[in-house]
C-alpha cells in the first residue's frame, strides 16, 4: 500500500515533540525561534510525505524522516551561531542608530541650558571638562563596536573567516559602552543640577534623559544576552 | 560521507545544488542525495543553519512561500551567490587537481642488478 500523504494525527504527536526538543536547546526567547521552528516544521512534514509516497506506514514515516534530520542537540547546536549572529546585529544597529539621536537631544539641552554661556571650553565647569571627553571616548567605543558587529554578521562574512563569538563580542561591547556613554550623561545633567538647576532648560532635559534612560536599559539587556549566548559558542 | 568529510565544502555545494532553480529545504536534501548517487547523506537538520549562515553572507535569498496548505522557506541564488558558486569550483578544480597529483603512485624504482 502506498501513502501519498501522512494523516496529520499520526505526524503531528511525534514531530511537534521532536521540534519541542530542538526549540527547548536553542537560545533566546521562543519568539524568535518561531521562523526556525516553522521552516523545520514543513521540512520533516515534507521528508514524512515523501517516505509516505515511496510505500512506508504512516508511523514509519514519521520516525525515518526524524531519524533522517538528526540529533535534535546537534541541530539546535547548529543555530546557535545564526541566532547569536541575529542577536547581535540587531543590539549593534539599535545602539549605532540611537547614539546620535540621544546625542543630539544632549546637545540642544546644553545650548539651551548655556552650560558653555560664550561657547567656550573654559567656560565649562571642572566635571563637564571631564565628563564631555569621556562621553566622546565611551561613543568612539560604542560606534567602533556596532560597526564592527554589524560588518561581522552580513555580507562582509562571506569574506571573513568564520568566527561566531566574534559578533557577540563585539555587540556586548558597544552595549557596555552605550551604557557608559549614557550613565555620564546623566551624571553630567546630575552635576547640573546640583549646582545650576536654575540655568537648566527643563523640557530638553528631560528629553535627553529619558531617551537616555531607555538607550542604557536596552543596551544593558542586549549586552548581556549577547554575552550570555557568545559563551555558548565555540 | 560524513559531514566532516564535507566541512569547508558545503557552502559550494549547497550552491551548486540551488543553481539550477529555487528550492525548499527538504527538495535541498533530496537534490544532494540524488546528485551525489546517495554518497552526501547529511543529517537533514544540519542544512538549515548552513542556508541561514549562506542568507546572512547575502548568496542566497529566501522567502516563504506557500505550495498545498504548507508553509516553505525556499532558497534561490542571489548574483554574489552565482559568483562565489563560479570562485568555489575553480577553487575545487586546482585543489583536486594538485590532490590527485600527489596521491598518484609513483613508479616503482628499479633497483640495480
Amino acid at each position: 500500500m502506498t501513502w501519498l500523504s501522512t494523516p496529520p494525527s499520526v505526524a503531528q504527536p511525534a514531530v511537534e515533540r521532536y521540534l519541542t526538543e530542538v526549540a527547548a536547546r536553542l537560545p533566546g526567547s521562543p519568539r524568535a525561534h518561531r521562523d526556525i521552528v516553522a521552516e523545520l516544521r514543513s521540512g520533516i512534514l515534507d521528508a514524512t510525505d515523501a517516505h509516505c509516497s515511496a510505500g512506508l506506514p504512516p508511523a514509519g514515516a514519521v520516525d525515518t524522516a526524524i531519524g533522517e534530520f538528526g540529533d535534535p542537540v546537534q541541530v539546535a547546536e547548529g543555530f546557535r551561531a545564526e541566532i547569536a549572529a541575529g542577536l547581535a546585529r540587531r543590539a549593534a544597529v539599535v545602539v549605532l542608530v540611537t547614539g546620535p539621536l540621544v546625542g543630539v537631544l544632549w546637545i540642544v539641552t546644553a545650548v539651551a541650558s548655556h552650560v558653555a554661556p560664550h561657547h567656550q571650553w573654559t567656560d565649562l565647569s571642572p566635571g563637564f571638562q571631564v565628563g564631555v571627553p569621556l562621553v566622546a571616548v565611551a561613543a568612539a567605543v560604542t560606534a567602533c563596536g556596532a560597526l564592527f558587529g554589524i560588518a561581522a554578521t552580513g555580507r562582509l562574512t562571506r569574506w571573513l573567516p568564520a568566527l561566531p563569538r566574534r559578533a557577540p563580542g563585539a555587540a556586548a561591547i558597544a552595549g557596555f559602552s552605550a551604557i557608559g556613554a549614557d550613565a555620564l550623561g546623566l551624571a553630567l545633567l546630575g552635576v547640573q543640577l546640583a549646582t545650576a538647576a536654575g540655568a537648566l532648560s527643563p523640557w530638553p532635559a528631560a528629553a535627553a534623559a529619558t531617551a537616555s534612560i531607555a538607550r542604557l536599559l536596552f543596551a544593558r539587556r542586549a549586552a548581556c544576552r549577547c554575552l550570555a549566548i557568545r559563551t555558548g559558542l565555540t | 560521507m560524513r559531514a566532516e568529510t564535507l566541512k569547508g565544502h558545503l557552502d559550494g555545494i549547497l550552491l551548486a545544488v540551488l543553481e539550477p532553480e529555487p528550492r525548499h529545504g527538504y527538495a535541498i536534501m533530496e537534490a544532494l542525495r540524488d546528485r551525489s548517487a546517495g554518497q552526501v547523506d547529511l543529517p537533514t537538520g544540519t542544512i538549515y543553519p548552513a542556508l541561514h549562515r549562506l542568507e546572512r553572507a547575502g548568496l542566497v535569498g529566501a522567502s516563504w512561500s506557500t505550495v498545498g496548505g504548507r508553509r516553505r522557506r525556499v532558497y534561490q541564488l542571489t548574483p554574489a551567490g552565482r559568483r562565489a558558486l563560479d570562485t568555489e569550483r575553480n577553487s575545487w578544480r586546482d585543489f583536486s587537481a594538485a590532490v590527485t597529483a600527489l596521491l598518484q603512485p609513483l613508479p616503482l624504482a628499479v633497483s640495480p642488478q
